[in-house]
């Protein structure tokens, strides 16, 4: 797609083409759907969850449809930090478009370790890091909800890592902005909210959880007006920049989370039903600025608020 | 730039007939998918609006390159292949594919035997045709729990080739399950060299041992609730023993069809 400079921004030291990120877990390392669809037309992409070991995953199912939205229970599988720096890292630049890597660990040592290891490494643009993730038993979420945790989790990262730091957050984290300001005072250069948020289904007939993990992360529409009110919150307790994401599946969805005051938007379960949203998204913002004569979209970052 | 090709095709619904006392056979028009090989599938969106959210995906039951169309099978199993059965003629579908790998082995000229467990026998009504018309031999073997849960025999009877049934209690072909017609078969009618199964996890987890004990290579096609569909969710993984250690890999993907004997079913 050609680049529309209205579109165009820098995420804390990022060029991006627009404001539209592939989120973590959805679109693997970009490869899997680079057959077909080009990864550029996001403005980035944040590959899956990276830990200093490898991860076999929770066992099946992992997934499970819910009104307007799934659970997943993946368990951050994923090769490991070292695997991904020998294979995967050198084949990034292919993609077309800046990559932010996921960190996960069991222990914010882990965290610091995989970050040291991705620092400076040429593929890689940013880390986002992942104190939000519901299904892991160590780990994840743990480190996510007490601010100070956070506070000392994200400046053991930031001692070790020098390009963009991104922190996700959950909303399960007792006070959202709380933790959004721990995570700006150890030195996060952007916040990006909000991961899944816990959920169960039961199979009445079997009298189970349908998940293997019993409970997984809620993400998709059903999820949305819950993320754009986190965003709103966060994005007015906080200097840095916010992604906003949770159940974007078109531009509307994607500016009210700018309205909100994101500066940029992340996508992820939107990608499995629709894998041309990136390109519909990017369209329906230009046009949103065509008829509304906004001359860059960075004029609607928190007009609602 | 150098153009991909779509993944994305807008397919409309031909003829939807019903097959069964709950299977339709739905009939797209859809040129670009008509080059799927046996084994493979597409992933349907089920309506425009945002429940049920994630798509459908339906092994690919024929498809003719010379006409342009693809049929699928599907028994309705919730909102979203009830929306597939309730579709009429004329409606147009959003449909990515072809997906996953199929069916390896196509052209081996040797006795192969096809075990399909009730919708289980889509995938595998797709290799007896492409068999038939390449005049390489097989046996197609079907088992449901009873006739009305099987296509009429004309449904057979217009492609040529007609399966050997096994219903549960009885009331068409023989008496039992598509692994007991399967043991039949191996013990009689010459040398069998391959089995394809699709069906049921616990079916296809006694056609392995089958394969295994007659010294045979299975390949079984795997279902899963799938997300993404191309490999990017790790939402379909299935547990595989390599090495005496359990690994995930992708149905979507990595599959749906893979040799049986490397698949871990949970006892």
């Amino acid at each position: 797609m050609k680049p529309d400079p209205r579109l165009a921004l820098n995420l804390a030291g990022i060029a991006m083409t627009a404001p539209l990120i592939a989120a973590s877990g959805c679109y693997g390392y970009g490869f899997d759907y680079a057959a077909w669809i080009d990864p550029a037309d996001w403005g980035a992409v944040v590959v899956k969850g990276t830990t200093l070991h490898p991860r076999v995953g929770n066992p099946p199912p992992r997934i499970v449809e819910t009104p307007s939205g799934m659970l997943n229970a993946i368990g951050l599988q994923n090769p490991g930090v070292y695997y991904f720096l020998e294979h995967i890292e050198p084949r990034l630049g292919e993609l077309g478009c800046p990559v932010i890597v996921n960190i996960a660990g069991e222990s914010p040592d882990e965290y610091r370790q995989v970050a040291g290891l991705l620092d400076s490494t040429a593929g890689v643009a940013g880390l986002e890091i992942n104190i939000s993730c519901p299904n892991v038993r160590c780990g994840g979420i743990s480190f996510g909800c007490d601010p100070l945790v956070v506070e000392d989790l994200v400046s053991r990262v930031r001692e070790a890592y020098h390009g963009t730091l991104m922190v996700k957050l959950s909303l399960e984290a007792g006070s959202i902005t709380a933790v959004a300001e721990a995570a700006q005072r150890a030195g996060a250069d952007v916040l990006s909210l909000i991961n899944t948020i816990k959920g169960m289904v039961i199979d009445v007939e079997r009298r189970r959880p349908v998940l293997g993990n019993t409970t997984g992360g809620l993400s998709g529409p059903a999820l949305r007006p819950v993320a754009v009110r986190a965003v709103w919150e966060v994005a007015s307790a906080v200097s840095i920049p916010v992604v906003g994401m949770g159940g974007i599946t078109c531009a509307a969805d994607a500016l009210q989370f700018i309205l909100a005051g994101a500066t940029a938007v992340a996508v992820g379960t939107a990608n499995f039903v629709n894998p041309l949203a990136a390109r519909e998204i990017r369209t329906g913002l230009q046009r949103y600025l065509d008829l509304n004569g906004v001359a860059h979209y960075s004029e609607l970052i928190g007009a609602a608020l | 730039m150098q153009t991909k090709p779509a993944l994305i095709h807008y397919c409309e619904l031909i003829e939807n007939t019903r097959v069964t006392a709950q299977w339709h056979c739905l009939r797209l028009r859809a040129p670009k998918l008509a080059v799927a090989s046996p084994g493979q599938f597409v992933h349907l969106r089920v309506g425009s609006h945002t429940d049920p959210l994630l798509r459908r995906p339906i092994s690919i039951h024929h498809a003719d390159e010379s006409s342009g169309e693809i049929r699928l099978l599907v028994r309705p199993a919730g909102a979203g292949t009830e929306f597939l059965v309730r579709s009429k003629p004329g409606t147009v579908f959003d449909v990515m594919g072809p997906l996953g790998n199929g069916f390896p082995h196509l052209n081996e000229n040797r006795r192969t035997l096809l075990v399909g467990g009730g919708i289980g026998m889509a995938p595998l009504y797709f290799l007896a045709g492409q068999r038939r018309q390449a005049d390489l031999p097989f046996e197609l073997l079907i088992g449901a729990a009873s006739a009305a849960e099987l296509p009429p025999h004309d449904y057979f009877c217009r492609c040529g080739f007609l399966p050997l049934v096994a219903t549960e209690d009885g009331s068409r072909g023989v008496k039992g399950t598509a692994i007991d017609l399967l043991e039949q078969r191996l013990r009689t009618g010459g040398e069998a060299v391959r089995l394809y199964a699709c069906g049921p996890p616990a079916m296809l987890s006694r056609v392995v041992d089958l394969g295994r004990s007659y010294g045979l290579p299975t390949h079984i096609s795997l279902e899963a609730h799938l997300a993404c569909a191309v490999g990017a969710c790790l939402g379909c993984s299935f547990p595989f023993k390599k090495n005496g250690q359990i690994e995930y890999r992708r149905v979507c993907r990595d599959g749906p069809v893979f040799a049986g004997e490397e698949v871990y079913f949970e006892t």
